[in-house]
């Protein structure tokens, strides 16, 4: 039960690179997972382990409103998930687990934690002779060993192949129920899953903040919006769309509706509809890619494509009819 | 080994064809030097060494630039091998027996091994907080490293010569006594060994991830319970490895300290009292010098045979994991 609040920057110098800031601000409620999404070079992992206190910083780190700033990591009672794993190679998996039980005050049964996380067969055996997936439950289980007040995950699920990160992540789902976390990702499906809040770093800025519904549907900037995977589309090029938009009928009221000039929209490919009848435009196929259940199609009309799913895939190079829900339509 | 196509000898398969092939090839060297040591002829046994092992390498893996980098590499293996072949066999066993009777080179033997071992002790109790500062990284390290390498590049009785500066009378400590004491023996072995003991420690502890020392500090540990269940333990090869390397160093310091201690006094626990001797490699040339090369061969065939028995020890000590080799 801790309420996490933070406010850091912290410069980094890599030799022969340029300095690197990281100047962000988050906030996790008891029991809250906040994922930290962005792109690779962000800076998403250096403020994670800034958090941890891995690095030097200026500005405040408070749990539940005691300042933890100048704590060592030792001392801030936290957890932390490594992408790499991070296992100690020279202990069992049960001593790995146990390994921060002699620092704090009540911590878990390492034995039945390896259980509860589908592990409990592997206590004696030595890391390098694990799985990705059985060594991320274990580190999973060696932070919460600890009981941490904050749990901290640095793209956990990024290592492992497909069907083990689907298995993890559910688990994760279970997990991060009951303790406050911060989970770093690039993956938007992972943070979709799991986040109750969303914050997209870019360049070391945090470049928008809210719930998963704001950022994946609000998306503020064209960034934000493509990377969480929103078709963008340049309405200067599709005055077909524009004047859809700009035209009378529901779009009208349309708050979105980009002052009548040309800007930038942003709207999510599972809101745009193929039919065989009339839509509100003719566009031409241009790809059809399988997905699990669903097919990926590229969208060409005017100078733009956008991406849409399809349950029945259209044959390549036909024409066909969509529809543009207006009020899915967000300015970036 | 023969991962490419065509004419290739399966030697993995179990490791057993591979220890077969071993003991042969050795067995035939041994055969082919003894015959030609016997018939007066060494340097037909050289030119056998070198094709023999071209002609293996051919018959391994058949491609040219194996066959080539094999032979040329023999050519230096003779180069090393030789002399200490020859050097072996030409022991004459009565004078081996006698020497190694005789107290007086005991107490070179003993010596030659005890102060070493203070030495690459001492490399290692400060040499392994200056190898995790130097893996770690700070202002100024290139200073530092250039003064932890500089013993490798100077001559070693200019080194004997530094110390004698440094520690010597009229140096830092004048009130120790450096000049043929063992204080300054070991202090001129550490001298020259440290730099082993302080790069093959860094290294084991660069090969450690930062993320396991991440991962230990989170969990509840501070620096100290880090180093001494993560990274130490991490490291504990390296720093045998390293304090190996600067004992073997030490027992073979002749030019220091020939400079500083040529002679030292020191407790010899065989006598229970002080006894006065020299260390082995300057016994030995002191050896040559008056007793010429058939006398100083003995003395350093038993200084060699110690040497390699502590080395092998060690070795198997520290060789726990089946794949082999220290690090």
């Amino acid at each position: 039960m801790t309420h996490l609040s933070a406010e850091l920057t912290s410069t980094f110098t890599a030799e022969g690179a340029e300095p690197f800031t990281v100047d962000a601000a988050l906030e996790a409620g008891d029991e809250e997972t906040v994922v930290i999404l962005g792109p690779s070079g962000s800076g998403k992992t250096l403020l994670l382990e800034t958090l941890a206190g891995f690095h030097g910083h200026e500005g405040t780190v408070t749990a539940d409103s005691e300042d933890i700033t100048d704590r060592k990591p030792e001392d801030r009672d936290f957890g932390f998930v490594f992408q790499d794993y991070a296992l100690f190679p020279h202990m069992t998996v049960r001593e790995n687990v146990e390994y921060g039980a002699r620092y704090r005050d009540s911590p878990r049964d390492a034995d039945e934690l390896l259980a509860e996380l589908g592990v409990g067969h592997l206590t004696d055996r030595s890391p390098p002779t694990l799985s990705g997936g059985e060594k991320q439950r274990v580190a999973l289980a060696r932070a919460l060993a600890v009981r941490p007040e904050v749990l901290l995950l640095d793209e956990p699920l990024a290592a492992l192949d497909v069907p083990t990160r689907q298995s993890l992540r559910d688990d994760l789902v279970d997990v991060l129920a009951d303790v406050t976390s911060v989970y770093v990702t690039h993956n938007r499906t992972t943070a979709r899953a799991i986040a109750d809040r969303i914050i997209v770093m870019a360049d070391g800025r945090v470049v928008q903040r809210g719930t998963p519904e704001a950022v994946f549907e609000r998306p503020k900037s064209s960034m934000v919006a493509k990377f969480t995977g929103s078709n963008v589309v340049d309405l200067s090029s599709a005055p077909e769309l524009k004047s859809l938009l700009n035209g009378s009928g529901p779009g009208a009221e349309n708050p979105a509706r980009p002052n009548g000039t040309s800007g930038q929209v942003a709207i999510r490919p599972e809101a745009i509809r193929l039919q065989d009848g009339d839509g509100d435009l003719r566009a031409t196929v241009q790809r059809v890619v399988r997905e699990d259940a669903t097919n990926r199609v590229t969208l060409a009309f005017d100078d733009v494509t956008v991406e849409a799913f399809a349950d029945h895939p259209p044959s390549v190079g036909s024409d066909v009819s969509v529809t543009f829900p207006r009020d899915r339509f967000h300015p970036c | 080994m023969a991962t490419e196509t065509g004419p290739s000898v399966e030697v993995d398969s179990g490791g057993m064809t591979s220890v077969a092939l071993v003991v042969g090839f050795v067995v035939l060297q041994g055969v082919a030097f003894a015959a030609a040591y016997t018939t007066g002829r060494p340097t037909w046994y050289a030119y056998f060494m070198i094709g023999s092992t071209a002609v293996t390498a051919y018959v391994l893996d058949g491609s040219s630039f194996t066959v080539a980098t094999a032979t040329l590499g023999s050519v230096l293996v003779v180069a090393l091998g030789l002399p200490l072949f020859m050097f072996v066999a030409r022991q004459t066993p009565s004078l081996v027996v006698e020497k190694a009777l005789n107290p007086d080179v005991h107490r070179v033997l003993y010596l030659g091994v005890y102060g070493p071992l203070l030495a690459a002790l001492l490399s290692l109790g400060f040499g392994v907080p200056l190898a995790h500062l130097l893996s770690e990284g700070f202002p100024g390290q290139p200073l530092v490293e250039s003064l932890v390498d500089l013993p490798l590049v100077v001559p070693h009785s200019v080194a004997g010569i530094l110390i004698l500066f440094g520690f010597g009378q009229s140096g830092a400590f004048p009130n120790v006594s450096v000049l043929g004491s063992m204080v300054g023996m070991v202090l001129a072995m550490t001298f020259v060994a440290a730099p082993y003991a302080v790069n093959a420690t860094r290294e084991s502890f660069e090969a450690i991830e930062d993320r396991l020392e991440y991962a230990s500090r989170i969990h509840g540990a501070n620096r100290w319970e880090t180093f001494r269940r993560v990274t130490g333990p991490l490291a504990a090869r390296g720093m045998i490895t390293g304090g190996v390397l600067a004992w073997a160093r030490a027992v073979s310091e002749f030019g220091a300290v020939a400079v500083v201690a040529y002679s030292v006094t020191f407790f010899y626990p065989p006598a229970g009292e002080k006894v006065t001797a020299q260390h082995a490699p300057v016994f030995v040339y002191n050896t040559y010098l008056q007793g010429g090369l058939e006398e100083s061969g003995a003395v350093a065939f038993l200084l060699l045979a110690v040497s390699a028995v502590i080395f092998l020890i060690v070795r198997y000590l520290t060789n726990d994991d089946a794949t082999g080799g220290m690090p």
